[in-house]
């Protein structure tokens, strides 16, 4: 027993250590692609947005990020095209690829390095760090997060904010008026509900699936959360769950707000958690 | 004979040229006689011979293959509408290739192998689905045409139901990265994939060449083709097979690249005529060329980002289809 548990502490300290070599400073930071609308968002938290040189087609915020010669979608890279914006970092998220691809990015010699996700209000001040210290920004990543985030990361881990029993919510994306699809388990969708303090109605599967309007409705879920794209706002929610007995339950957040874990999805978790509680009016939620 | 021979020079001639063009562009910019000449071994050189240079053979590769296992299977069928989808080979590949991304992170894989199992299984996917084409059509069909063609569109269908399966219970990584695998893409070439993909669709495509006679006798009709000496059978297993090995290992690599093999056929048989002796050759060269252009626009176009190959081909090659069918009828 013993034993074991020596081995998985061994284990533990072998992935933090792992962890540690990923978020280390590099020689030379001077100019970065971005590949994931999160690490962009980290960048212009910790002020570092004049060594971007180029970022993918989910790093939508700020809209000043748009501007930047853009490197394709953050899962279908081109080696070539990455390259000719003579990049000295590739930072990316975790789901970045193709994998061939990002493997001949790194046998040219490139720096590429996908920063570890964890869907919780900790795993996103660790993402934060992790950039920082790879830019060697650590201590501005300390003070900034200690002056604007702590704060949030607190009052979520109160007891008294969230609603007890702990609601039900379903999350939606929204498909534009297609079918409805429904966070499962190991979702970014998922992560945001827990981070809200509440729990998940679809949790009997994972990934997103699709759902019918009568399995949500017959799951009876406290609030529905509704993931949008750009500002369509309470227009973008699915119109056949506006016209059910759930319409005035419907929650409409942005895409990269709710489900990107940068720095702005803390603060979304805590709009959520006090929507659950009642504390605040609910659909104030749109917003850049 | 003699424009033949001069059209097919001009052909090679225009292939070499393509292929050197677009090695020497690219997103990154690069002089090739610099590089080739100056001995260059720094970044540039990594980007023309690491990402170029197996990108453009592949490209080349694949679309001689695409072209010439369409002319053969037009040929076969008697069927202007015939190309390799239209067996299953394509959707049978693209079933074997969802099934290792959907599946492939479950399996633990060691590192070497790992870099193999999506073109392994795609092509596993190809021949289970020839195999079984084959088999049905003999045994219920005497592998008639019709059969063939029907079998071959119900293989299809049934691929569907096992792609919307895999679709439906893969998560959200794995369905985008298939999602743009359907698409197709020479981006994910280097040379320890392309260099057995190449060996088995030159294995695949160089059979089908020395059954150019048999393929023209076959336009007479079947039952004429037999009474002149020509054993069917043995010619439709022969060309089935070979495309499928090589249409296989192509999407394997590449994923779908839509309408060279259907195109590039009607195409030369508009300059050249009919006979196999000259299309197939051409095929291969004319295929070859266009698919390296065509991927030279994907990678190009919207350049740091590409765009898959198969929209650059399809948006191509769908129109030209529509010309050549109001072109051959009139009203």
């Amino acid at each position: 027993m013993a034993k074991r548990f020596l081995a998985l502490v061994g284990l533990l300290a072998a992935s933090f250590s792992a962890a540690e070599d990923l978020c280390e400073a590099r020689p030379d930071a001077s100019r970065i692609a971005v590949a994931g609308g999160s690490i962009t968002e980290i960048l212009y938290f910790l002020g570092a947005e004049a060594q971007i040189v180029g970022v993918d087609t989910t790093s939508t915020f700020p809209s000043a990020a748009r501007e930047f010669p853009s490197i394709g979608y953050v899962r279908n890279l081109s080696a070539e095209g990455l390259l000719s914006i003579s990049p000295k970092l590739v930072l990316g998220e975790e789901d970045m690829g193709p994998p061939n691809v990002v493997a001949q990015i790194a046998k040219t010699g490139m720096p590429i390095i996908s920063i570890p996700e964890v869907r919780s209000a900790i795993g996103i001040l660790d993402k934060v760090r992790c950039v920082a210290a790879i830019l060697g920004l650590s201590q501005r990543a300390d003070a900034l997060i200690a002056e604007q985030l702590i704060s949030l990361v607190d009052e979520l881990a109160t007891p008294r904010l969230h609603a007890q029993p702990s609601p039900r919510i379903a999350l939606l994306l929204d498909t534009n008026g297609g079918s409805l699809v429904a966070a499962g388990q190991d979702t970014a969708g998922n992560g945001i509900i827990e981070m809200a303090g509440a729990r998940n109605m679809f949790s009997n599967f994972s990934g997103w699936k699709p759902v019918s309007v009568e399995a949500i409705l017959n799951g009876a879920p406290e609030f529905v959360v509704v993931s949008t794209m750009s500002s369509r706002g309470d227009a973008s929610t699915p119109p056949h769950l506006r016209a059910s007995p759930l319409g005035d339950r419907l929650i409409a957040m942005d895409a990269m707000v709710l489900l990107g874990f940068g720095p702005r999805t803390l603060g979304a978790a805590l709009q959520l958690a006090r929507t659950f509680r009642g504390l605040e009016v609910q659909n104030a939620a749109n917003r850049e | 004979m003699r424009p033949c021979g001069t059209i097919r020079i001009l052909l090679a001639g225009a292939t070499t040229c393509i292929a050197l063009v677009a090695l020497s562009m690219g997103a990154v910019e690069l002089s090739l006689m610099e590089i080739l000449w100056g001995g260059e071994s720094g970044l540039e050189g990594v980007i023309l011979f690491e990402i170029r240079a197996p990108r453009v053979l592949l490209a080349g590769f694949s679309g001689a293959v695409l072209a010439v296992a369409g002319a053969a299977l037009q040929g076969l069928f008697r069927n202007p509408l015939a190309e390799p989808g239209l067996i299953g080979v394509s959707s049978g590949a693209a079933l074997g290739a969802i099934s290792m991304i959907v599946l492939g992170p479950s399996i633990a894989l060691s590192a070497t192998f790992a870099t193999y199992a999506l073109p392994v299984s795609a092509m596993i996917g190809a021949c289970l689905v020839t195999i079984f084409l084959y088999a049905f059509s003999v045994r219920f069909g005497h592998f008639g045409m019709v059969t063939i063609l029907l079998v071959g569109i119900a293989i299809n269908a049934l691929a569907a139901v096992g792609i919307g399966i895999f679709q439906y219970v893969s998560d959200d990584g794995a369905l985008r990265s298939l999602t743009f695998w359907m698409m197709g893409s020479f981006g994910r070439a280097t040379w320890d994939t392309l260099l057995p993909a190449a060996a088995l669709m030159v294995a695949g495509v160089l059979p089908i060449f020395s059954l150019m006679r048999g393929l023209d006798l076959l336009q007479l009709g079947e039952a004429e083709a037999f009474h002149l000496g020509l054993d069917v059978g043995r010619l439709k297993r022969r060309v089935i097979f070979c495309s499928a090995a090589a249409v296989g290992a192509s999407v394997a690599i590449s994923g779908i690249v839509g309408f060279v093999g259907l195109v590039v056929p009607h195409l030369v048989r508009l300059v050249l005529g009919a006979s196999h002796a000259h299309v197939l050759p051409a095929s291969a060269m004319l295929g070859a060329s266009l698919t390296i252009l065509a991927d030279l626009l994907a990678r190009t176009l919207f350049a740091p980002a590409e765009i898959p190959v198969s929209l650059v081909t399809s948006a191509v090659g769908a129109p030209f289809f529509l010309w050549l069918i109001a072109r051959g009828r009139p009203n």
